[in-house]
C-alpha cells in the first residue's frame, strides 16, 4: 500500500509539472498545445546529449534543457502562433498549427537524436528500503523531490512576482489586463516560453529514470490533456490536482489491475468519460461557455 | 487652462458600421467632462479609442500636445491615462490586494506604489477590510470601488470612467458619485465620465457632451444642461 502511494506521488509530481505548462499556455492564449509531449521528449534528449554524450553533470543537462525549450517556446509563439492568431479568429487554426508543430518536432527529434531509447547514467545510487514495505531507489526520490520543488517555485512565481501576476491577470480578463498596461504580446511569449520550459524540465527529470524515446511524445500529450480535463482547463490548482490524480490512478491500476492484463488505461479512460459526463468542466474549472 | 485631451474629427467603426462620425471634443486639465447619451450612441467608443483598445479610422487624438492614436494600449497607460471599464472587469480569482497592485503595473518605484496603495485604502476603507479576499466575492458596489482604486493605483493624470453606476444598487450610486468628485479634487486628476445616468453625470461634471448615433448633438456647461429643456426631454426623462 505504502509502495503504491509513493509511486503515485512520484509519478503525480512529474505529471503535475507537465500539466502546469499545458494549462498555462491554454489559459493565456486559448491555445491547446498538442506539441507539449514532443517538447517534453525534446527536453529529455537535450539532457541525454549533454550528460551522456558530452559527459557533463546532470544539473547542466537540466539547465540546458530548460533554456533550450524556453527559447523554442518563445520562438514558436513569436513566429507561429502570434502570426496565426493575428490572421485567423478561428480556434481550429491554432489547433491545426499545434498539431503541425507536434509532427514537425517528431521529425526533428528523429533527425537529431534517432529512434533509439536513450537514458543517462544513474545520478545517485542506492535504494531506500523501509522494512520491505516501501522500496524506492534514491534517484527516484531525488527526482520526485525536485519535481515538487519546481511546482512550488512555479506557484510562488505566479503568485508573488510581477510577471506572474500579469499572466494571471491576462488569463482572467484580457481586456482589463491591457488596460493596466500589460503588453499582451510580450506576456504571451513569456507564458509560452515558461510552459515549454516546464515540459523540458520534466523531460530532463524523467530521462534519468525511465529514459526517453521518440514514441513518448504523443502519449504524453494525451495524458497531459487528460490531467487538465480532470482538474479543469486553465486553472493552476486543477492542473496539479489532475496530475496527482492521474499519477495515483496509474500507480493503483498498475498494481491492482495487473492480473487482468494491460488494462489500466482502458479503465482510466472509461472512468474519465463517466466523470466528464457528470462534471464536464473538471474539478476546479468553471462551466464552459 | 491647458488643454489635456482633444479629439479632432474622429471616425471609428466596427465592421463597417459607424460608431463615431466626426467627433471633436476637448478636455482641459483639472476638468470633469461627462459624455451622455443613449445606449449605442458612441460614448464608450470614445473611451476605447483613447485607451487604444480600438483603432480610429480617421481624425486625430491629441493628449498633452502629442498624438495619442496609433500607440499601443500599454504605452497609453504609461503616459498617465487609466480607465475604469464598463462592467467593472475585476480580476475575479485574484485578491483585492493583487487587483490593486495590477493597477500599478506600469510603475516601478515600490515606495511610491506603497504610498498610493495606502491612499487608495484610506479612501475606500471597505477595500482594507476585504484586502485578502477574492475579488469575485465582493458585492457590485465594492467591486466598483475596487476598480476605481485600481485605476488610481496607476497615478493617472486622466481618469476615464465607463458607466460606473451600471449595475450598482441605487443607494450606492451616490457614494460612487461622491467618490468621483473627491478624487478629481484631491488627486488633481482630470476625469472623462461616460454615464447613462445623465442626471448624476451632469451634477458632478463641469462640462458635458451629448452624443447620438456617433455624433455630438449638444455641448455646454453641465449646470446649464441640467435645466435645458432639450436635455430634460431627451436624457433626464426616466432616471432620477
Amino acid at each position: 500500500m505504502e509502495q503504491i502511494i509513493a509511486n503515485g506521488l512520484y509519478l503525480g509530481a512529474q505529471y503535475a509539472l507537465i500539466a502546469l505548462g499545458l494549462t498555462l499556455i491554454f489559459s493565456l492564449m486559448n491555445v491547446l498545445n498538442f506539441a507539449h509531449g514532443q517538447m517534453y521528449v525534446f527536453g529529455g534528449f537535450i539532457t541525454y546529449s549533454v550528460v551522456s554524450q558530452l559527459g557533463m553533470p546532470f544539473i547542466v543537462g537540466l539547465i540546458a534543457s530548460a533554456v533550450t525549450l524556453a527559447a523554442m517556446g518563445a520562438l514558436i509563439e513569436r513566429f507561429l502562433f502570434r502570426t496565426v492568431i493575428r490572421r485567423s479568429a478561428r480556434e481550429e487554426s491554432t489547433m491545426l498549427l499545434a498539431a503541425g508543430i507536434a509532427f514537425f518536432l517528431d521529425a526533428v527529434i528523429l533527425l537529431l537524436f534517432g529512434e533509439k531509447q536513450r537514458g543517462v547514467p544513474k545520478i545517485v545510487n542506492g535504494v531506500f528500503n523501509w522494512d520491505f514495505r516501501l522500496i524506492m531507489p534514491y534517484d527516484r526520490i531525488l527526482i520526485g523531490v525536485l519535481a515538487v520543488a519546481m511546482i512550488v517555485c512555479f506557484i510562488l512565481f505566479m503568485q508573488y512576482s510581477k510577471a506572474g501576476r500579469a499572466m494571471r491577470a491576462l488569463a482572467q480578463d484580457r481586456t482589463a489586463a491591457q488596460l493596466m498596461g500589460v503588453d499582451v504580446d510580450r506576456y504571451s511569449m513569456i507564458g509560452f516560453a515558461l510552459g515549454a520550459m516546464l515540459a523540458g524540465l520534466v523531460g530532463a527529470l524523467l530521462v534519468t529514470i525511465t529514459g526517453i524515446n521518440l514514441g513518448m511524445g504523443g502519449p504524453t500529450s494525451v495524458k497531459a490533456f487528460m490531467m487538465i480535463m480532470i482538474g479543469g482547463a486553465g486553472v493552476i490548482s486543477g492542473a496539479i490536482a489532475g496530475g496527482f490524480i492521474l499519477g495515483m490512478m496509474e500507480s493503483v491500476g498498475l498494481s491492482v489491475l495487473s492480473s487482468f492484463g494491460d488494462i489500466t488505461y482502458l479503465v482510466i479512460f472509461a472512468s474519465l468519460m463517466v466523470f466528464l459526463a457528470i462534471r464536464p468542466q473538471g474539478l476546479m474549472g468553471k462551466p464552459w461557455g | 487652462m491647458t488643454k489635456m485631451l482633444s479629439f479632432d474629427n474622429v471616425e471609428l467603426y466596427y465592421d463597417h458600421v459607424y460608431a463615431l462620425k466626426g467627433v471633436s471634443i476637448d478636455l482641459n486639465e483639472g476638468e470633469t467632462v461627462a459624455l451622455i447619451g443613449a445606449n449605442g450612441a458612441g460614448k464608450s467608443s470614445i473611451l476605447r479609442a483613447i485607451t487604444g483598445l480600438r483603432k480610429i479610422a480617421s481624425g486625430s487624438i491629441t493628449y498633452l500636445g502629442e498624438r495619442l492614436d496609433g500607440r499601443p494600449a500599454a504605452e497609453i497607460v504609461r503616459r498617465g491615462i487609466a480607465m475604469v471599464p464598463e462592467g467593472r472587469r475585476v480580476f475575479p480569482l485574484m485578491s483585492v490586494k493583487d487587483n490593486l497592485l495590477m493597477g500599478a503595473f506600469t510603475r516601478t518605484d515600490r515606495a511610491d506604489i506603497a504610498r498610493t496603495l495606502e491612499s487608495v485604502l484610506a479612501r475606500f476603507p471597505r477595500l482594507r477590510e476585504r484586502y485578502h479576499q477574492q475579488a469575485s466575492t465582493l458585492s457590485g458596489g465594492e467591486q466598483q470601488m475596487m476598480v476605481i482604486g485600481r485605476a488610481l493605483m496607476a497615478k493617472p493624470k486622466l481618469l476615464l470612467l465607463d458607466e460606473p453606476s451600471l449595475g450598482i444598487a441605487p443607494k450606492l450610486v451616490q457614494d460612487i458619485a461622491r467618490a468621483i468628485v473627491a478624487i478629481s479634487r484631491d488627486e488633481k486628476v482630470s476625469v472623462l465620465l461616460v454615464e447613462q445616468n445623465s442626471r448624476m453625470a451632469l451634477s458632478i461634471s463641469n462640462r458635458a457632451y451629448a452624443l447620438s448615433t456617433g455624433q455630438i448633438v449638444l455641448e455646454g456647461m453641465s449646470k446649464e444642461l441640467l435645466t435645458d429643456d432639450r436635455v430634460k426631454a431627451a436624457y433626464l426623462g426616466g432616471d432620477i
